[in-house]
């Protein structure tokens, strides 16, 4: 009784620091928590992935949202642009908004630290901030090259590689929309209909919902929503694009897979004889190096990259640091900030919940006691 | 002092003065608030400027001589006639554009917002899933129709429709929930990460 009489009477700034603890600890000590993935977003994930090699095949990704709802779309943006640049998809850019713009450039940064092969012009366009959404949405329908007209550094669209087998529609067949307000509004009223376009949006949480008519009617392919639609994301691009294997539902419940999303640091990295000597065979300035760090157990080789220090990692070289990472299934922050905010996501959750039941409970053992 | 390092610190410091409201009201919230607002009306400023103003008003018409656009740039100007009370009434020809805009949508939202939708309320009930969605459909349209009193078997009837939206709302409020926790962890993602380095 006079415990529920005290959570009533609880001064709000306790919450505030127990809801704010539930959120750091988790983010300062990260566990593996699997990240169940939904229709949605693996329809999206398996578009994009079928446009994987093919040179008449492009996506549009378009960015309209501000600073203020980069934590949830950011995260989208980057799964989507890794997954592109992994599996050589050919991926367009552009904002319908000035605030948007900054936002393209960042991303694409990002992304093309850890793909240095990646050119602009080649694999990937932005076509940075265009004004009148309508008639850029039209025009594309048409032809990319002259509607679009220069990209975002100047060059003209039409004399630029990417737009090799690129025309219209037809081939640049899907476009992303991420935005903290309606999503995809006018890809679905002007470019659907008249042109075929399928159409995918990554929306915040707070929009998800308006947008679930839209998915149920099948006007959109795919969506994203919120962190969680970013996370699920990730998850895929990790389990498929990194390991150059196409969708499959059913690996996605094979229990091996853990072992690839684990988002703490995995540092230990093991090769098979023959996979050692092919990595050294890629490598021979470096050979000496590697050697130096090689374990072996029960015939496993392992290196443990983490222990290599700065210096070496200098001389190894971008290369060779990168595939050690890979092949112990190391992830990048960059590449699973989304997750690791789900796991902060879920404990905040438990704990909102605790506070619900306990505050109702104490509302009705209140009322009764003020009966009696 | 690394610029990086500086933006971070001055990004961390008005991040800890806006949640300082938490506890309560104070001056440092405060002139974080106004600054806010300040530096994003100064920034849009700055960004509407060099990204839209110099490549789509400046070059085309002072550089490549393209002097049709004076009309439109002209009509885009009448809307700061609202600055002024004798002459507001002509930011309403830009404002008729516009409006026109939406009228040429009008048959193709129609066509997204409604007749797909309907065409897909209108499908076999094969599974319990496209039942709920009929029954709910049905009684939520029904909720709406107030010529008729919401008594007796109709009266509950149509309170199924009450329920689904609330299972709706629900379902709307959980998910801002979830919004705005997204952003407090991105926030403190950046704290913790970018200002502190603590996570790999």
């Amino acid at each position: 009784m006079k415990f529920f009489k005290r959570m009533q009477e609880l001064d709000r700034r306790w919450i505030y620091i127990i809801i704010a603890l539930a959120i750091v600890v988790p983010l300062m000590i990260p566990f593996d928590s699997d990240n169940l993935t939904t229709p949605s977003t693996e329809n999206l994930y398996q578009m994009i992935d079928s446009f994987s090699g093919r040179e008449d095949r492009a996506i549009l990704m378009s960015f309209a949202h501000d600073a203020s709802t980069m934590p949830e779309l950011f995260p989208m943006e980057v799964a989507i642009l890794r997954h592109c640049f992994e599996r050589n998809i050919k991926v367009f850019t552009f904002s319908n908004s000035p605030l948007g713009a900054p936002i393209i450039d960042y991303a694409i940064n990002t992304v093309k630290d850890e793909y240095p092969q990646i050119e602009s012009g080649v694999h990937y366009c932005n076509f940075g901030y265009k004004p009148n959404m309508f008639a850029i949405v039209i025009g594309m329908g048409d032809n990319i090259a002259t509607t679009m007209n220069v990209d975002a550094e100047g060059r003209k669209v039409e004399t630029l590689p990417i737009m090799r087998g690129i025309t219209n529609y037809t081939e640049m067949n899907l476009v992303v929309e991420f935005s903290g307000s309606v999503a995809g509004g006018t890809w679905i009223v002007y470019a659907r209909p008249k042109f075929g376009l399928n159409v995918a949006v990554g929306v915040t949480a707070v929009m998800a919902a308006d947008q679930y008519p839209y998915l149920q009617s099948g006007q959109l392919i795919g969506m994203l929503s919120g962190l969680k639609g970013a996370a699920e994301y990730e998850k895929l691009v990790d389990v498929f694009a990194t390991n150059e294997q196409s969708f499959s539902s059913e690996k996605l419940s094979d229990p091996r897979i853990r072992d690839l999303i684990k988002i703490t640091t995995q540092s230990v990295a093991s090769f098979t004889q023959t996979e050692f000597t092919a990595f050294l065979n890629r490598y021979p300035q470096q050979k000496d190096l590697i050697e130096k760090y090689r374990e072996e157990k029960d015939g496993i080789i392992q290196i443990n990259w983490s222990q290599i220090p700065p210096q070496h990692t200098e001389q190894l070289g971008f290369f060779v640091m990168d595939e050690l990472q890979r092949k112990a299934n190391h992830i990048k922050y960059s590449f699973k900030t989304a997750r690791v905010g789900m796991n902060a996501q879920s404990v905040a959750h438990i704990v909102m919940i605790v506070f619900i039941i306990l505050g109702n409970l104490g509302y009705f053992v209140q009322k009764l006691s003020d009966k009696k | 002092m690394s610029f990086e390092l500086f933006s971070n610190l001055i990004g961390a410091f008005f991040t800890l003065c806006i949640f300082s409201f938490l506890y309560k009201d104070n001056p440092l919230y405060q002139m974080a608030e106004q600054l806010l607002v300040g530096l994003s009306v100064g920034y849009s400023l700055v960004l509407t400027y060099h990204r839209v103003f110099i490549p789509y008003v400046y070059q085309p018409i002072v550089i490549r001589h393209q002097f049709m656009l004076i009309i439109p740039f002209l009509i885009g100007v009448l809307y700061l006639t609202r600055l002024t009370r004798k002459l507001s009434w002509l930011s309403r020809y830009p404002i008729a554009f516009s409006v026109m805009g939406v009228g040429s949508s009008f048959a193709l939202s129609l066509h997204t917002a409604i007749l797909v939708q309907m065409r897909q309320a209108m499908v076999p009930l094969e599974s319990i899933n496209l039942t709920l969605i009929f029954i709910g459909t049905i009684t939520v349209l029904l909720y709406f129709f107030f010529s008729k009193a919401h008594s007796g078997t109709y009266g509950k009837f149509v309170n199924v429709g009450k329920w689904y939206m609330m299972i709706g709302f629900g379902a709307s409020f959980g998910l801002t929930v979830m919004a705005r926790v997204s952003l407090l962890i991105g926030r403190i993602q950046f704290l913790v990460l970018d200002v502190l380095g603590l996570m790999k």
